[in-house]
C-alpha cells in the first residue's frame, strides 16, 4: 500500500509532476546523446589513429619504438609467433617494414613514409582501401605498385598510373632506390598521413633496404580497441625479450590521456547537468511536503514511524526518477540510434581536426556505449534520492500535534 | 489499575517569547471501557489533553502513564509504536487520506501492523458493513459526504482494535442529524467492544451522551462527573 501511497502522491499535482519528470527526461536524454556523441567524436580519433596506421597493437624490437632505427628488424617469421596466434582476440595482422626518404618526380620531390606492406594483410589492419579517392589498392601482382596520400600526390601532381622514384638509405649503407607506380590515391582526413605517406609491397622495399626477409613490426587489430592493453598485458610474457608488444596507448598516449580525461569529464558534465535537474526535484518535494504536513501529522498520529515517512517521500522520489529514466534513457536510446545511422555531416562548415594523434571528423555521430547510459542513469537516481532526502527529512522530524493543527 | 492516568500534568508551549500555560497541574484517570468527554470552551485545554494521552505530546511537568507505561522518556518511534499499537484517533475534519480509497483508509493502520492484505480487507469490509457503510469501499473520500467521511474515520481508528479511540470534537463538522447517528454509532462500539472513547467536545449532544464529563477551564480541572444510566 505504501507503494500504491507513493505512486498516487506522485500525481495530487500532475502539472507539477509533469513539469519535473519532463526535466529529467529531456536532461537524461539529452546528456545521453551528448555522451553518445562525445564516445563517436573520440572513437573517430581512435580509429583514425588506429585504423589508419597504427593498428591496436604492434610487435616490434624494443630499439624500434623509441628510435625508429632501421637496424632494430625482425625476422617475418614473428608474423606466426604462437603468442599471437593462441590471442583470439586478434583478428587481424600486417608485418611491416618501414623506411623514410625522398620521394621524387623530374620536377619535385618531397619527404615520405614509406610502409612496405603485404596487400591483403594490411587491409586487415588499416581501412585506406576504404577511402580511395583514385584508382585502386595495390595488389599482390603489382611488383612495384604504391599507395598515396591525397595530399602528397596534390603536391607532386600524380595520377594513377604515374611513375615515382624512392630514395633511402639502404641497411648495407648503400642508396637505396627504385621505381614506383601509383596505383591508388588515399584521403584519410589526416593531414599527417595524407600528405606524408606511401604504401608499397613488402618485398618491394626488403630489396631496396637491402633487409631480405626483414620486417620492423607486425601491427595486429582486435575486437575492441579498449581492451588492447590487457590484450599486451597477456602477450607479453610469451615473447621473447628481443620483442616487445606496445598497445595503441603506448603508441599514442596523448590519446590514451584525451580518453581518459573524457572519463572524468562524462562524470563532471554530468553533475553539472543534474545539479539544474536536482534543484527542480529538489523544489517539488518540498512543495509536496509543505502541503501534505497536515496528512503526515495524521499519518504519525496512526502509528506510522519518523523512518517510514522518510521512507515515504523517498520512495515518491525514487518512483519519480524510476519514471524518468524509463522515458530518459528510452528516448536517449532512440536519438542515439537516429545519431549512430544517420548523425549529421558538418563538412560543408568545418575540416578535419587533427588533435592528440587522431582525427577529429566533420561530422556528428553517436556511438551506444555501455558506460553513456549506466552513467546518467545511476547519477539521476543518486541526485533524485539526494534532492528527496531533505523534504523527506523534514516530513520525518514534523512535530505531530502541529502538523495535524497545520491548515 | 487505570487504563490511562495523567498525574499533575502541565503543558507550556511557547510562542515566540510567550509562553502559553495550556493545562496546569491536571490529575486525572480513566478506566478500560469509559466514555468520556472532556468538555470546555475554546483554549480550555482539551486537544492538549487528548494529544497527551494519545502520546502526540509530552508533557512540560507530570507524568502520562498508558496501560503502565510512562511515555515521559520514550523516543518519537517508541511513541509511534504505541499509538500504532494502542491508540485510534478520530478528527474533526476527518483526515482521510484524499489518494487513498476508503477502505485503503481503513486499513492503513493495519498495513502498518503487517496485517496480511486479505485478512485486512476482511476486517475492513466488516467494519464497513457495522458502521452502515458497505458499499462505499472503493469511494475516494472526496465522493463521499461529510458524514460518511467521518465513519470512514472511526472504522480507521477502530480497524486495528485499539484501546483507547480519542476523538477530537468529532461532531463539529456534522450536521445534527447525521451527529446524532454517530455518537449513537459510537456508543454501541463502545458498549459492544469495550473500547475506550475520550472525546474533546464543547457540542451539548457529545456531553449528554457521555458517561463521564470532565470540564476544563483555562487549563484546570473544574469538574469531573461520572453519570450513572
Amino acid at each position: 500500500m505504501l507503494l500504491t501511497l507513493a505512486f498516487r502522491n506522485l500525481w495530487r499535482n500532475r502539472r507539477r509532476t509533469l513539469l519535473t519528470l519532463s526535466a529529467m527526461v529531456v536532461s537524461a536524454a539529452l546528456l545521453i546523446l551528448a555522451l553518445g556523441v562525445f564516445s563517436g567524436m573520440f572513437k573517430d580519433m581512435l580509429a583514425s589513429a588506429t585504423e589508419q596506421y597504427y593498428g591496436h597493437l604492434v610487435i616490434a624490437h624494443p630499439e624500434y619504438h623509441l628510435r625508429r632505427d632501421l637496424y632494430a628488424h625482425l625476422p617475418i617469421d614473428i608474423v606466426d609467433l604462437p603468442a599471437i596466434d593462441r590471442e583470439l582476440a586478434i583478428t587481424g595482422k600486417s608485418p611491416r617494414l618501414r623506411s623514410f626518404g625522398l620521394l621524387s618526380r623530374p620536377e619535385t620531390s618531397q619527404p615520405v613514409e614509406l610502409l612496405g606492406i603485404i596487400p591483403e594483410l594490411e587491409q586487415q589492419v588499416t581501412s585506406l582501401q576504404r577511402q580511395l579517392t583514385a584508382g585502386h589498392y595495390p595488389t599482390a601482382e603489382e611488383h612495384n605498385g604504391a599507395l598515396i596520400g591525397q595530399g602528397l600526390a596534390h603536391k607532386m601532381k600524380v595520377q594513377p598510373g604515374d611513375e615515382l622514384v624512392f630514395i633511402t638509405q639502404a641497411a648495407d649503407g648503400s642508396i637505396g632506390n627504385d621505381l614506383l607506380i601509383v596505383s591508388g590515391i588515399f584521403a584519410t582526413g589526416d593531414s599527417r598521413h595524407d600528405n606524408n605517406l606511401v604504401l608499397a609491397p613488402l618485398p618491394w622495399l626488403q630489396q631496396v633496404l637491402v633487409l631480405p626477409g626483414r620486417i620492423h613490426e607486425v601491427a595486429m587489430v582486435i575486437d575492441d580497441p579498449m581492451i588492447a592493453a590487457q590484450v599486451a598485458d597477456r602477450m607479453a610474457p610469451h615473447l621473447s625479450g628481443n620483442i616487445e608488444v606496445l598497445d595503441w596507448g603506448d603508441l599514442l598516449p596523448e590519446m590514451r590521456e584525451v580518453i581518459a580525461a573524457y572519463d572524468v569529464s562524462r562524470m563532471i558534465i554530468v553533475t553539472i547537468l543534474y545539479m539544474a535537474t536536482g534543484l527542480g526535484i529538489l523544489n517539488t518535494f518540498f512543495m509536496s511536503v509543505m502541503e501534505r504536513t497536515r496528512e503526515f501529522g495524521i499519518l504519525m498520529a496512526q502509528g506510522m514511524r519518523p523512518w517510514s515517512i522518510r521512507g515515504l517521500v523517498l520512495l515518491e522520489t525514487l518512483l519519480l526518477s524510476i519514471i524518468a529514466l524509463a522515458i530518459g534513457l528510452f528516448c536517449g536510446a532512440i536519438m542515439t540510434l537516429y545519431m549512430q545511422q544517420v548523425g549529421i555531416d558538418l563538412s560543408a562548415y568545418i575540416t578535419p581536426v587533427t588533435y592528440a594523434g587522431g582525427t577529429i571528423l566533420p561530422r556528428l555521430h553517436a556511438v551506444f556505449e555501455s558506460g553513456n547510459f549506466l552513467v546518467p542513469a545511476g547519477m539521476l537516481l543518486l541526485v533524485s534520492l539526494f534532492a528527496g532526502f531533505l523534504p523527506a527529512n523534514r516530513a520525518a522530524r514534523l512535530d505531530p500535534v502541529a502538523a495535524v493543527r497545520e491548515d | 489499575m487505570s487504563l490511562i492516568e495523567l498525574k499533575s500534568v502541565s503543558k507550556i508551549y511557547r510562542l515566540g517569547s510567550q509562553e502559553v500555560q495550556a493545562l496546569t497541574d491536571l490529575s486525572l484517570t480513566f478506566d478500560a471501557g469509559e466514555f468520556a468527554v472532556l468538555a470546555g470552551p475554546s483554549g480550555s485545554g482539551k486537544t492538549t489533553a487528548l494529544n497527551l494521552i494519545g502520546c502526540l505530546d509530552r508533557p512540560s511537568t507530570g507524568q502520562v502513564i498508558v496501560s503502565g507505561i510512562d511515555l515521559g522518556t520514550a523516543s518519537p518511534r517508541q511513541l509511534a509504536d504505541f499509538r500504532l499499537q494502542h491508540i485510534g484517533f478520530i478528527f474533526q475534519s476527518y483526515n482521510l487520506i484524499p489518494v487513498l480509497t476508503a477502505a485503503e483508509n481503513a486499513e492503513f493502520t493495519l498495513m502498518l501492523q503487517k496485517v496480511p492484505k486479505r485478512l485486512r480487507r476482511e476486517k475492513v469490509c466488516k467494519l464497513f458493513a457495522d458502521l452502515g457503510i458497505d458499499g462505499l469501499e472503493d469511494r475516494r473520500p472526496s465522493d463521499l459526504s461529510g458524514g460518511q467521511q467521518q465513519r470512514v474515520a472511526i472504522a480507521r481508528a477502530m480497524a486495528a482494535n485499539p484501546q483507547v479511540i480519542l476523538a477530537d470534537e468529532p461532531t463539529a463538522n456534522l450536521d445534527s442529524h447525521t451527529a446524532e447517528d454517530l455518537l449513537d454509532l459510537m456508543r454501541q462500539l463502545n458498549q459492544e467492544k469495550g473500547t475506550t472513547f475520550i472525546f474533546s467536545s464543547h457540542d451539548d449532544r457529545v456531553i449528554s451522551q457521555a458517561r463521564r464529563v470532565i470540564r476544563l477551564e483555562d487549563g484546570y480541572l473544574a469538574e469531573d462527573i461520572r453519570i450513572t444510566m
